[in-house]
């Protein structure tokens, strides 16, 4: 059998892959990918702790499934906006991006 | 047998994942995801939630992964592979990610995590269905506002004026 442990374990790896991908990636669809990533480790962990845990009302699974659409409606925001920047300054990196600056 | 299903499985999420956050080319990154994304399907598949892992491979895979593609390609000419894709802050955010992991496996280490054992209990989709239905009929109303207002802004932020 598997030990519950190893999920936790799986889900902090890919959490902290997110977060360095998130602080090192100058291309900003790079940056959104990383933030997919996190987003997967935290349903990795409600997945594994509502079946460890024996929840027989599938709290953990509803749940993730709210984080999805979630998720889901935040990258297309997020890609919207990548895109009309990119029609303005014709660049997609973080460094580039300092209209609020002026 | 079952076992060495979970180890495949967990593998592949990490060599992926990895992948996904380090591949030079965006849209080699974005593929990479699609197929992180894959593998945790099939971990949901293995935690026996097989409605969440069709709606991962549906939703992200069918629906996220694609607008990636999309905004990639219609952000041409970046995916050179002669323009450096890293920021300097390389070391820093790698020392600080380690400890971060570090800390997190500490204080689950503590927790005494590995003696649980998975319940035989299992959520089918007809209970699944029925609960968005009636105990959890308000968040999925709201959920569908959120999406729609998502859908609406980026009509409205993606438009050519």
């Amino acid at each position: 059998m598997i030990p519950l442990g190893f999920y936790v374990a799986i889900s902090a790896f890919l959490f902290c892959l997110g977060i360095f991908g998130a602080m090192t990636r100058r291309n900003v669809i790079g940056v959104l990918i990383s933030i997919e990533l996190i987003l997967n480790a935290a349903n990795i962990n409600l997945v594994a702790f509502n079946k460890y845990l024996g929840d027989k009302t599938g709290l953990g699974e509803i749940f993730s499934l709210f984080v999805i659409a979630i998720a889901a409606a935040a990258s297309v925001v997020g890609l919207v906006l990548i895109i009309a920047i990119y029609r303005n300054s014709k660049s997609l990196f973080t460094e580039d991006f300092h209209l609020m600056k002026e | 047998m079952s076992d060495i299903i979970f180890y495949v499985i967990a593998g592949c999420v990490c060599l992926f994942g990895l992948l996904s956050v380090t591949a030079r080319s965006i849209f080699h990154c974005a593929m990479f995801l699609a197929m992180g994304l894959l593998s945790i399907a099939g971990l949901y598949f293995y935690l026996d939630a097989q409605f969440l892992g069709i709606i991962q491979t549906l939703v992200y895979v069918g629906g996220i992964v694609t607008l990636f593609v999309y905004a990639i390609k219609l952000t041409t000419h970046i995916d050179d592979t002669t323009i450096k894709q890293v920021n300097a802050q390389l070391l820093p955010a790698a020392v600080i990610v380690i400890f971060l992991f570090m800390i997190i496996l500490r204080l689950f280490a503590g927790a005494d995590l590995m003696k649980l054992v998975p319940s035989t209990a299992s959520t089918s989709i007809a209970q699944v269905g029925e609960a968005f239905m009636t105990t959890y009929a308000l968040p999925f109303e709201f959920m569908s506002v959120i999406l729609l207002a998502a859908l609406v802004g980026a009509i409205v932020i993606g438009k050519v004026k």
